[in-house]
Order: C-alpha cells, then sequence, then structure tokens
C-alpha cells in the first residue's frame, strides 16, 4: 500500500462531554505534502492535533497511518508510530546544549557501560542542521543562548529526525519576527524532500499560501472544506473560516 | 542553654564491661533509688571519686612562674556557645592571662558529636599543650579525645568524661559544681518559700548521668531528712526538656493543690513555667537549677519562680585552668574537683548574676527588679 | 579583541560558565589565604589537610546524592534525620549480629525513606520541599524513638577500619571514600543516560515528558538516591566516632545545600555539577578549619564564614534566570 497517504483521517469525531470539539472531519496529508489547518479561535485545530498525537482519543471515526489502522492511547503510541509533534512551547531543555536536546529520551551510547556518545550526537546533529540548512553557532550551543528562530528550527529538526510518518506542528512561527519566520518557512519548505508528511496549525493566511499544498478549512468543529492552495484565495479561505461572504467592493486587506 | 548532656542509659549485658561502668550503674542505681542506708551527702565524680573543692586548687607564684616559662598553649573545645560557656571561658581565661597560657583556639561543636571529633583534630594542628572541654556523650567522644590523648595533651574535663578514659593517665581531672549542695540548696531555699511545709512535686531528670541525679537525689533527701512538714506527692522524671510542658500540665491536673515544684534544670522549668502560666496558676512555687533569662525574670517580676540555684560557672572555669597547671607541672591532680552552688533569690539576683555567670543581668531582668521594688506576695 | 572573547577561547576552561568555576577560584584562593596567613599554625601540615578531608566527607556524599536531587527539580530536607537513624539502626543491628548486616540495614532504611518521599511526591502529587520538610519532622522524633535518646557504641574493628578509622596503603579511607563518590557521582552524573535524563527532568518536566522520559520513575529513583547517600554519610560518620547518636547529621543539611549550591548546582534545577559539590564541601570544610586556626572567638569564625559563603553564593548565581 505504498500509495496510500501518510496520514489519513475519516469522520473523525470528538466530544468532551456534551460539547462537540471536532464533527466528521476527514483528510489525507500525503508524503512530501504540506497541509495547513486553519479556522479562527476554538474551531477544533488543537484538539485534531492532539487526536492525531495520541493524547487525546477519537469518539468515533478512523485514522490510518500508510494504510494501517490506528488507535493510539497514549503519546508515546504515536511517537513509535513515527508521528512527530512540534508544540508551541518547542518542549526544549533550555539549560542543555542543541545536541542533547535532539537525542532526549534517545541518547546515544557506546561501550558495556552505557556511556553516552557524545560525540557521535554531536556529529549526527551537525550533519542534520546542515541538511536542514539551520544556521546555529555549533551543535554544543546550550538552548538558552539561541534566538527564537533558531530554537524553533531545533524543534522542527528534532522532530524531522525522529519523524518516519508525519510531523505535526502549531503555529511553528507565532513568535517570531519577519527575518525569522522567513528563514523558519525555507527549513519548512525544505522538508518536503525528506519524504515526510507535515501538517501544520497556522494562523497566517500569507504563511499557509506560500508553504501548502492544501488547506484544510474548520469551523467550530465542522470541517468546512479542503482546497487546493493553487486553486483558491484568500478571500475564499477567510469566508470560510468565518462563515461571512466576502463583500465584493471591499478587497481583503493583509493579514500577518 | 543548659550545660547538660545526659549519659547514656547502660545495658551491662550488651556492653564491654569496665569495673568503672558497674560502679556507677551501682552507685546510680542506688542513688536513683534513693536508698538512705548507703546515703550519699557528699558529691561523687562519674566513677565514684570523692570531691574536692576548687578551692583547694592553687598555684603558688614559683609555680606560676614556672609555667610562664614554659609558654604554652589551651585549646577551648565546647560542646555549645552559651551565658554559661561564655563564663567559663571568662575564668579560664583569668587563670590562663596569669600563667602565661595562650588560648589558641575556641570551637563550638553545636551538640554534634562528629563535629566535636573534627574540632579536636582541627585543634591539634596548633598542638594546644592542653585542652579544656565539655565532651559531649561518653561514647561518642572516646574517640573524639583520642588523638590529643595519644599525643599527650593534658585534658580537663567539665561535667562529662569520655568512656574508658583513666584520671591520672588519660586527662587530669574533671571539673563540675557541687552536685549535692546544688540539690540541697534547692530544697532549702523552696522550704524556707514554703515557711517549711506543703505539698511538693519532684521533677526529676530521667536518665542516667551522675551530674542530674546527684543534685536531683540531694534535693529528695533534703526535703524527706530536713523538713517534716514537707511532703514530696508527685514525681514526674523528663528525658527531653521540649517535654517539660506537657509533664508539667498532667502534673498539675493530677496535683490540683500542690504548694511547689523542684525542676531538674532551667531549661524544662521554662516549659514547667509556661504550663503554669496558662492554668492561670500564681500560687505555686518553683525552684530550679541553672540561670536562664526566662526562670530569672519570672523572679524578678515576683512571679512563681521563687529561687535558683546556679553553679558559679566563672569559678569552675578557673578550676579547670588550674588543674591544667597541675597537669603541665605534673603536680597530683584531684580526681573529682567541685565548684560551691549559689542559691539566688529576687534578693541577690544582680549579684548573683555576676557572681556565677561573670556578668550582668540581661537588661530585661535589671528593668523589671526596678519595676516590682517589692515582692507581689508573701513568703519571704 | 575583548577579555570575554579572549577568555573563551582558551580550550576546556573557557568554556565553563562561571558558575561552574566560581568554587575552584574561591577555593584556591581560600586556600592561599589561609596558607599564608596560618602558615605557623599548622594550616599546611599534611594530618590538617587530610584532617579536612576526613571531616567532610559525609557531607561530600550526602551533597553529591542532592546534586542529582536538585538537578531534577525536588530537593531532599530529610536527609539529617536519616542519617541518624541509618547510623543507629547499623550501630543496633551490628551489635546483635555483624557489620555487613548492619551496613545493609542502614543502606536499606535510607532507601525506604527515599522510596517514602518519593511516592508522596509522585502519587500524591506533593511538593518535594513540603513532604521532606515533614518527614524530616518525623524522622527526627524516629531517631529519637529509636534508643530512647542513648547513644549505642560500636565496636567491630573491620567496620571501623572500613567505614571511617581505618586506611588503606597509608591512605585513610575516607580519604578513599571520597575519591570514590566523587569518580562513581562524576560518571553517573555526565556520562550516562540516567544523568542526562535527571537533568532533562529538572530543566523542563514537559519537555522531558513528551519526549518519552518516565518523569515519575525518575523523580521516585532520584529521592532513593538522595536518601541512600544520606545513609552512606550515617554509616561514614558511625565508623568515624564509632557510635551513633540520634544527633548525628542534624546540623548537615544546610552545609549539604550551600556545598551543591557554592559548587554550581542551581536550587531549581536543570543545571548542574557533581565535582564542584565536592570541592564545594572540601571548601566549607577548609573554612571551618581555618577559622579556627586563626583563633578567632566562636562568633567571629561564624560570622566570617557566613559572610565568605553570601559572596560565594552571589557569584554562583550571576546566570540569568531562565525564560518561563
Amino acid at each position: 500500500m505504498s500509495t496510500a497517504p501518510a496520514l489519513s483521517l475519516r469522520n473523525l469525531h470528538k466530544s468532551f462531554g456534551g460539547i462537540v470539539a471536532v464533527e466528521n472531519l476527514s483528510l489525507d496529508v500525503s508524503r512530501g505534502e504540506i497541509v495547513a489547518l486553519v479556522g479562527d479561535n476554538g474551531a477544533g485545530k488543537s484538539t485534531v492535533v492532539k487526536i492525531i498525537a495520541g493524547i487525546h482519543q477519537p469518539s468515533s471515526g478512523e485514522m490510518r497511518l500508510g494504510g494501517e489502522l490506528v488507535h493510539f492511547i497514549n503519546a508515546s503510541q504515536s511517537q513509535a508510530k513515527g508521528v512527530q509533534v512540534v508544540y508551541q512551547d518547542l518542549a526544549l531543555a533550555e539549560s542543555q546544549p542543541v545536541y542533547m536536546n535532539l537525542f532526549l529520551a534517545r541518547e546515544k551510547t557506546k561501550g558495556w557501560f552505557g556511556k553516552l556518545d557524545r560525540a557521535g550526537m554531536i556529529a549526527e546533529t551537525e550533519e542534520l542542521m546542515r541538511e536542514l540548512n539551520v544556521r546555529i553557532p555549533s551543535a554544543k550551543s546550550t538552548v538558552r543562548k539561541l534566538s527564537g528562530g533558531q530554537r524553533q528550527a531545533v524543534a522542527i529538526a528534532r522532530a524531522t529526525h525522529w519523524a518516519t510518518n508525519l510531523v505535526l506542528m502549531d503555529e511553528p512561527t507565532a513568535a517570531l519576527g519577519v527575518t525569522e519566520t522567513c528563514k523558519v518557512e525555507d527549513i519548512i519548505a525544505g522538508l518536503k524532500e525528506r519524504n515526510l508528511a507535515i501538517l501544520i496549525v497556522s494562523h497566517s493566511l500569507d504563511q499557509v499560501f506560500r508553504l501548502s499544498d492544501h488547506i484544510c478549512v474548520l469551523r467550530r468543529g465542522k470541517q468546512i472544506g479542503v482546497r487546493q492552495t493553487k486553486q483558491t484565495d484568500k478571500n475564499e479561505i477567510v469566508s470560510m473560516i468565518t462563515g461571512l461572504k466576502a463583500s465584493s467592493r471591499r478587497p481583503m486587506t493583509n493579514d500577518k | 542553654m543548659s550545660h547538660l548532656v545526659p549519659y547514656p542509659k547502660l545495658r551491662p549485658k550488651k556492653l564491654m564491661l569496665s569495673k568503672h561502668y558497674f560502679l556507677t550503674a551501682a552507685l546510680g542505681a542506688i542513688v536513683v533509688l534513693g536508698n538512705s542506708n548507703l546515703a550519699v551527702a557528699q558529691t561523687m565524680g562519674p566513677n565514684g571519686e570523692a570531691a574536692t573543692p576548687s578551692s583547694a586548687l592553687t598555684l603558688t607564684d614559683a609555680e606560676v612562674a614556672k609555667l610562664k616559662e614554659g609558654k604554652y598553649s589551651a585549646a577551648l573545645v565546647w560542646h555549645t556557645s552559651s551565658d554559661f560557656i561564655s563564663a567559663v571561658t571568662a575564668g579560664t581565661i583569668h587563670e590562663f592571662d596569669r600563667a602565661g597560657i595562650k588560648v589558641v583556639a575556641t570551637t563550638d561543636a553545636g551538640f554534634d558529636s562528629a563535629r566535636q571529633l573534627s574540632d579536636v583534630e582541627t585543634v591539634m594542628a596548633k598542638s594546644p599543650s592542653v585542652i579544656l572541654a565539655l565532651p559531649l556523650d561518653p561514647i561518642g567522644s572516646a574517640k573524639a579525645f583520642q588523638a590529643a590523648k595519644e599525643k599527650g595533651v593534658k585534658l580537663v574535663f567539665l561535667s562529662n568524661v569520655p568512656a574508658g578514659y583513666r584520671q591520672g593517665v588519660d586527662y587530669v581531672s574533671v571539673v563540675t559544681d557541687d552536685l549535692f549542695q546544688m540539690g540541697k540548696q534547692a530544697a532549702d531555699a523552696l522550704a524556707k518559700s514554703l515557711l517549711n511545709q506543703g505539698k511538693v512535686a519532684w521533677i526529676f531528670h530521667d536518665a542516667q548521668y551522675y551530674v542530674t541525679n546527684q543534685r536531683d537525689n540531694a534535693f529528695r533527701r533534703t526535703i524527706e531528712n530536713d523538713y517534716k512538714d514537707m511532703s514530696i506527692v508527685a514525681s514526674q522524671g523528663i528525658s527531653d526538656p521540649a517535654r517539660a510542658e506537657d509533664v508539667a500540665h498532667a502534673l498539675l491536673t493530677k496535683n490540683p493543690d500542690l504548694d511547689g515544684i523542684y525542676v531538674t534544670w532551667a531549661e524544662p522549668a521554662e516549659g514547667v513555667l509556661a504550663a503554669l502560666r496558662s492554668a492561670g496558676n500564681t500560687k505555686v512555687k518553683i525552684v530550679t537549677l541553672d540561670l536562664s533569662e526566662p526562670i530569672a525574670l519570672d523572679m524578678a517580676r515576683g512571679g512563681n519562680v521563687t529561687a535558683i540555684v546556679a553553679d558559679q560557672a566563672f569559678e569552675l572555669g578557673r578550676a579547670m585552668a588550674i588543674a591544667a597547671g597541675y597537669g603541665l607541672l605534673g603536680k597530683n591532680a584531684p580526681a573529682f574537683t567541685v565548684a560551691p552552688a549559689l542559691t539566688i533569690t529576687r534578693e541577690n539576683l544582680a549579684e548573683g548574676y555576676r557572681e556565677s555567670l561573670n556578668r550582668e543581668p540581661p537588661q530585661s531582668v535589671l528593668d523589671a527588679l526596678q519595676a516590682n521594688q517589692a515582692p507581689s506576695r508573701g513568703g519571704h | 579583541m575583548s577579555v570575554h572573547s579572549t577568555f573563551r577561547r582558551i580550550p576546556v576552561v573557557g568554556q565553563l560558565e562561571p558558575s561552574t568555576y566560581v568554587v575552584y577560584v574561591g577555593f584556591l584562593l581560600i586556600f592561599a589565604v589561609f596558607a599564608v596567613l596560618l602558615r605557623d599554625q599548622g594550616f599546611l601540615t599534611v594530618s590538617n589537610l587530610l584532617n579536612i578531608v576526613q571531616e567532610t566527607t559525609p557531607v561530600t556524599v550526602m551533597a553529591i546524592g542532592m546534586v542529582f536531587v536538585l538537578s531534577a527539580g525536588e530537593i531532599d530536607l530529610s536527609i539529617g534525620s536519616v542519617v541518624a537513624i541509618a547510623a543507629l539502626l547499623a550501630a543496633v543491628v551490628m551489635r546483635a549480629h555483624n557489620w555487613t548486616l548492619g551496613v545493609a540495614a542502614g543502606l536499606g532504611a535510607g532507601a525506604l525513606v527515599g522510596l517514602i518521599n518519593g511516592a508522596l511526591v509522585v502519587y500524591a502529587r506533593l511538593p518535594s520541599f513540603l513532604v521532606t520538610l515533614a518527614t524530616m519532622g518525623l524522622l527526627a522524633g524516629v531517631a529519637r524513638w529509636m534508643t530512647n535518646l542513648q547513644s549505642v557504641p560500636v565496636i567491630d574493628t573491620t567496620f571501623t577500619n572500613l567505614f571511617g578509622s581505618g586506611s588503606l596503603f597509608g591512605i585513610p579511607s575516607l580519604v578513599i571514600w571520597t575519591a570514590l563518590a566523587g569518580f562513581l557521582g562524576h560518571y553517573v552524573y555526565r556520562e550516562t543516560r540516567f544523568g542526562a535524563r535527571v537533568l532533562a527532568t529538572g530543566d523542563n518536566p514537559h519537555a522531558a515528558r513528551a519526549a518519552g522520559i518516565k518523569v515519575d520513575r525518575l523523580r521516585l529513583k532520584v529521592l532513593i538516591l538522595g536518601s541512600t547517600c544520606a545513609a552512606l554519610a550515617g554509616l561514614l560518620y558511625l565508623g568515624r566516632i564509632q557510635g551513633a547518636r540520634y544527633t548525628l547529621g542534624e546540623t548537615d543539611l544546610l552545609t549539604v545545600i550551600a556545598a551543591a549550591v557554592v559548587g554550581g548546582t542551581r536550587i531549581d534545577g536543570g543545571t548542574g555539577t557533581v565535582l564542584g559539590a565536592l570541592i564545594g564541601s572540601l571548601l566549607m570544610g577548609m573554612l571551618n578549619n581555618g577559622l579556627i586556626l586563626t583563633g578567632l572567638a566562636v562568633s567571629e569564625q561564624m560570622m566570617v564564614r557566613g559572610f565568605i559563603i553570601l559572596v560565594a553564593i552571589a557569584l554562583t548565581l550571576r546566570e540569568p534566570h531562565r525564560a518561563p
């Protein structure tokens, strides 16, 4: 089933008590493509991310990875199936060097006594940074010393390195300035070549239009539609998000 | 803080016995049981030694000159810091200055036996000729002073002797207050304030420790033998001064018509005082041993405390220093030296502080003495 | 080229953070001052220097354990009481049976306390500061109750030789213990997965958990480790003074924490150094020793010591606080 999409959601439904968070969501994400998940606050985007990551379990519906039906009851299971998440807070250990963060919980050892193979981890980190074109002073730099964009790059690099299927990113450039956003977006775009499927949650329509191949719009838990990025425009996406028809007399201004 | 540190309870079956332990255990048992057939009316040392008054310790001018020539040095290895220790130290320095013996180090082990061992090792680096110390606990301190003992440093101990140490060989002398007199004078003072009649509670130290055992029992024996119209209606032992308040509460509840209470030393007496205050009892008279500010303050205000019997800390220090001199001169020192006891009442409170602790009373006590010129109730 | 950037170019040393090297500089400085000031007072003699190492060994062992605990973002205030309990238990068991059983009992007691502390932290979800504050008091009472305030002597010479009073090839056994503790502690801390995960957990527990580290299990392990180190310290005290008393270790808690912090371990976790704690402990011991030898009165010694520690801690903690 090599042609099956990396991630396939069918009729996904999630409610918390009486509140419906996600209703009847169906979505495919293929390897080598970036899908953006957009919607206003409370649309259900983060719930979807958490379901895919294994933190929440769907109330009903199917999830398949590479065609295989999966049902995660915790985050470790999704990681074991090759799903990696880059959370908004990045989940980095600030006092530790970049390479230790990369190998967090997956440290390389050598020899009988389980001695840490720092040289090996550093080398592998440096190579990964080169491949992804991430500019940091050194693999040994402490994360605290890095800029916001560099930290984001490290978090993305980590997810990329360990993912075999899908990388989920929640607002990857929300906290960054223009220059850094640019750099990080280059890195994200470059991920397509690694044959991973990438799902990004983003508030920035400009970013979505720069990076994604498909856009999935949610509104109040319902899936409004999936569009191919090249075949749609901001006005359409905005009206799908808000549910209001855009007035033809007032052009949409650029949002951040 | 009190200078008292309890002796361990000996278990003859398990411990390596020496003649000295046996003797102390036997004597202790006898003393604690208050058997008047073998009534001990004299203070006895930890190993049953007879007491020599501290006034008997003197150095002639020739001896002082000889000591000066020796250019000796001394280290003071204490177990804590307190008014008492400061007074003892002042006494030792007074004598050492005369003999040209320089105090090169002072330490405070904070009641920690391991620290006392470290302190001894550290001061040994300065090669003192003499070490004056209060060993914290006979078992722990045996090792602590070994290094000094082996190097032939002259050791003079206050109150406690490390287990297995021999007088004249391992140490020069052990000095303490006149234990029997302390207890007896407490009894006399309480009796006087109660006009020789009444019901008394006896709060004693519940551990095998020759210092408190002798004091406590001297009180008891004096009441029993000398004051026929007084009786000890309640006896309660305490081992942890922190529990004194609770113990006193129980005692007062069981014996509501008490006239007086003897408390083994000042720290638990503070707890007993607290219990009396919370019960609103201003009638019961307390007598205890050793000066402490809260106790002295209560007495200055005309409260429950009627008398404090104190040791003469300055004199103890003086005696220790002279004993050290004996050791350096190779003179035979008495095995067990005692300094006299001092009965302190409201009238001589200020002088009591000076004589016992070599200091002025705390300001709070002076103020209270001023404010309460006349005692608030009878009994004196 | 500024001084700072020049400094950074020196291999190895240049990469050190100020918090790491303050303790070494401080140690050398204080050593130098005492060496000169007290040159005729016996400070520099081999026996005095060996004394310093021997006196500080129990605190060193506890400080190394505390480095692990602090690095994981926890703290253990009950170590002082564990020292007394382990020593008393070992002494009592040794008297009735043999020394190996005594040692096992003492260490076992430490591990058990760590387990209890850890279980309360992990399963009852209580902060370790509060849990160990409570157990500190509880265990102090247990120590008093165990032998009814009585001290227990130890006469087994094999034990006392191994654990405090003997020597191997002329090197005092306590010096060997210090070296062993330093070496093992450093290795586990810096060169094993466990050490790396301890630091990650203290730095960002959510990140550690998200990455798959079993954070609860790790916290438990670290508290057991800290308590067992305290029990070992109790055995070392026992071997040294050849008697156990309920007051053992009572005053050590602050010295242990000071040694760890002055050595460069942060109280809020995420960064630390075992070797720094060892040097920090030696520094404290050297300070005590030197101040006594200066002949200062006890109150003066305390003031000078407090001042120096204050300065050392201020210099060590000049790292910026991490972002929330």
